[in-house]
């Protein structure tokens, strides 16, 4: 569903992503674990198809994204690390603008499905977001991407932040879409999260991938450790 | 696009900050147009007094000289415009007021500004102050943060997911402001017309018309610029500053430099200069080979030969007003001379200023709003066209009254009747039509026009590749 091939990117000489090939298969987690720096967020920019790679193919279910990412977009969901929606509008107010401009026309009860499906409880529905917190509009964020059904979802490091409850319900809700058949790819420092939510892991240091394992391979702190490792070295 | 307008608008009503902004905004139009209106009817109330006065105080002349009674002279009233509320114009600096008199025409296009050797001193403003600098200055905060917002708060890359046409995207955020803009435009326009509902008619609704769509032109340029702007500088501060330095450049320095650069091209003769010019023409005559006493001699042999005379003493006429008449047509050929050079000089003026409408659209529109409220230095002319035109009529029957009245030459005890002064008619000022006059104001909505498509362009392809990240 989602595949990396070879990819580079430099800022003003700097290398950001050297080389990076990925393949993420439908109903797929894949975690990427990194310093600030590495490279993560660069990688879900170019999926997003917001910066061109230097070099590479990126292809999010056979639609390459660097000659056509606007059809590309329409196939993701993104859940940034703060979840800005806009203030003055409440959460159902938030989802049903996002699924109007995406020519998305559902009734309310639809879209209250869809943020109950999401983990947003019903009173929270019409407070506006303002009134919020994080892991509230993450689950509006959720419900945008979950709306629009969306094949692909990018998150940037989505726990960051979050209390250990709402992050649970985030771990919960990520791992039902995966079930549902959606491609996730989650950019994190959350060793423990992303060991507990992701497929395959994969660590990336000064933008190249320098190791790529299955979850099941590892226990927390085996994965710990050897995440250090590779930071230390 | 009717998602995001709608969105924004919601955004905007919901923001309270924004929301007591506005009301106060809008409470600033609404005292400023009722302090004008009231100020125009009280205006209106007492030129209409003065006016009733003075023809009281002609008609009561018991008996008087003619030529007496051409020095007494009367004064003219230009009817101040309805539109005056919502743009003054010249009229500031030109004023309404004007003294009809024998021998003494206008000399210069106005009393006040002929102390000043620039037209750079027209167009002070009044509610179109609030309209021409306050109101983009608004809009431009607002089209910069609602672009700014989206990118800050990270929206903007969600948005893109979920509409992925980034040019859409900034055009609905352009036409939400601007309409936003449209409403204060048609909130001032909707109390003023309730305020001056009686004084309306059919051309002061058409110079409505096209005033608004002036105004409306120049909102989108301000909003789409930096709707552009925003979207293309990902540094905000910098997005913000280029715009904030363009309303400078066209509020501040452009209109000085056109004013200074037009003087230095097309000059106009300071009042003494133009007044010394007139002098001389009358005295030596417009050639300089026809001097004033040979005109004089010659119209004398005329007159005697007509009469088959030998002296003035013989004629049944009285030869004085004869002769003044004469000096005063020549008078008058002096005054379109030297009146036409000056209306010329400022017509180069003027098509040199709209031409900087290329640099600057806020030149268009404060021609065009000054010309449509008929408070512009054009409409100022024809008023002094139509004044002298009554002059010449009003000192003609004066004249003819000395002459052919039952006097006789030297005679200048005789005394016109009451009577008399009475069928004199009073100045009746005609209101220029717009339709007559719309073609001065062709270039300045060419530009308006020219700009705002360069706008459309700007948005459709200049945001095509913003920066997201």
């Amino acid at each position: 569903m989602i595949t990396l091939n070879e990819v580079s990117k430099s800022f003003k000489g700097n290398k950001a992503i050297d080389n990076l090939s990925l393949n993420i298969v439908e109903g797929e987690i894949l975690g990427l674990l990194g310093a600030n720096g590495a490279g993560k967020s660069t990688t879900i920019n170019m999926l997003l198809g917001f910066i061109t790679p230097d070099s590479g193919q990126i292809r999010i279910s056979d639609i390459d994204v660097i000659s056509n990412s606007e059809t590309a977009r329409k196939l993701v969901g993104y859940i940034p690390e703060n979840v800005n929606l806009y203030p003055h509008l409440s959460g159902i107010e938030n989802l049903d603008y996002f699924c109007r401009i995406a020519n998305l026309k559902y009734t309310k009860s639809e879209l209250k499905e869809f943020l109950n499906t999401c983990g947003l409880e019903t009173k929270a529905h019409k407070q506006k977001v303002s009134s919020y917190s994080k892991g509230m509009r993450q689950k509006v964020g959720i419900a945008i991407a979950f709306a629009k059904k969306a094949k692909v979802l990018l998150l940037d490091e989505p726990a960051s932040g979050l209390d250990p409850l709402a992050s649970n319900e985030l771990s919960m809700l990520l791992k039902s879409l995966a079930s549902s058949g959606t491609t996730i790819l989650m950019a994190s420092h959350d060793i423990f999260r992303v060991r507990e939510v992701c497929h395959r892991i994969g660590i990336l240091k000064n933008g190249i991938l320098v190791k790529e394992l299955n979850s099941k391979d590892v226990s927390a702190n085996e994965l710990e450790a050897l995440y250090l490792k590779y930071m230390q070295n | 696009m009717r998602q995001i307008i709608t969105n924004e608008w919601r955004l905007l009503l919901r923001n309270k900050i924004l929301l007591r902004l506005c009301i106060g905004f809008l409470l600033v139009f609404v005292l400023a147009i009722f302090l004008s209106s009231k100020q125009y009817q009280k205006q209106i109330a007492s030129y209409k007094i003065a006016k009733d006065e003075l023809r009281e105080q002609w008609e009561s002349i018991d008996s008087m000289n003619p030529h007496s009674a051409a020095h007494y002279g009367t004064y003219v009233f230009k009817p101040t415009n309805v539109l005056t509320n919502l743009d003054e114009g010249v009229n500031r600096v030109t004023g309404n007021v004007l003294r009809v008199e024998g021998h003494v025409q206008n000399e210069m296009v106005h009393s006040e500004a002929s102390q000043m050797t620039s037209i750079s001193k027209f167009g002070k403003l009044k509610a179109s102050l609030l309209l021409q600098y306050i109101v983009p200055l608004l809009l431009i905060f607002l089209s910069f943060s609602s672009v700014n917002s989206e990118r800050e708060q990270g929206r903007l890359k969600i948005l893109l997911l979920q509409s992925p046409n980034l040019p859409k995207l900034m055009m609905s955020k352009a036409l939400a402001i601007w309409l936003f803009g449209i409403l204060l435009l048609s909130f001032t326009v909707l109390i003023y017309t309730l305020l001056n509902l009686k004084s309306f008619s059919s051309d002061i609704v058409y110079r409505l018309v096209l005033f608004m769509i002036s105004y409306s032109l120049y909102y989108f340029i301000v909003v789409g610029l930096t709707v552009f702007l925003t979207a293309r500088f990902k540094n905000a501060t910098l997005a913000l500053t280029s715009m904030i330095g363009i309303w400078i450049l066209w509020t501040v320095f452009v209109p000085n430099i056109i004013m200074s650069s037009v003087e230095k091209w097309h000059p106009l003769p300071s009042r003494n200069e133009f007044k010394t010019a007139m002098q001389e023409d009358r005295s030596k005559g417009i050639d300089g080979h026809n001097p004033k006493d040979e005109r004089g001699k010659a119209l004398e042999e005329k007159i005697l030969a007509e009469y088959k005379v030998d002296s003035l003493s013989q004629l049944p006429i009285n030869f004085d007003g004869i002769r003044m008449q004469e000096d005063e047509e020549y008078g008058n050929i002096v005054w379109d001379k030297h009146f036409g050079n000056l209306s010329e000089v400022l017509q180069k003026q003027k098509k040199k200023v709209q031409l900087f409408g290329v640099f600057s659209p806020l030149i268009s529109l404060q021609n065009s709003s000054m010309g449509y409220a008929g408070n512009d230095n054009l409409h100022h002319q024809l008023f002094l066209r139509q004044v002298e035109d009554y002059r010449r009529v009003f000192i003609k029957e004066l004249n003819d009254e000395h002459a052919y009245g039952g006097s006789k030459t030297g005679d200048w005890g005789w005394k016109a009747k009451n009577e008399f002064f009475r069928s004199i008619k009073d100045f009746n000022y005609k209101n220029t039509n717009l339709n007559s006059v719309w073609n001065y104001y062709i270039m300045d909505n060419i530009f308006l026009v020219l700009w705002s498509i360069a706008t459309v362009g700007l948005i459709l392809f200049g945001t095509k590749r913003m920066d997201i990240v």
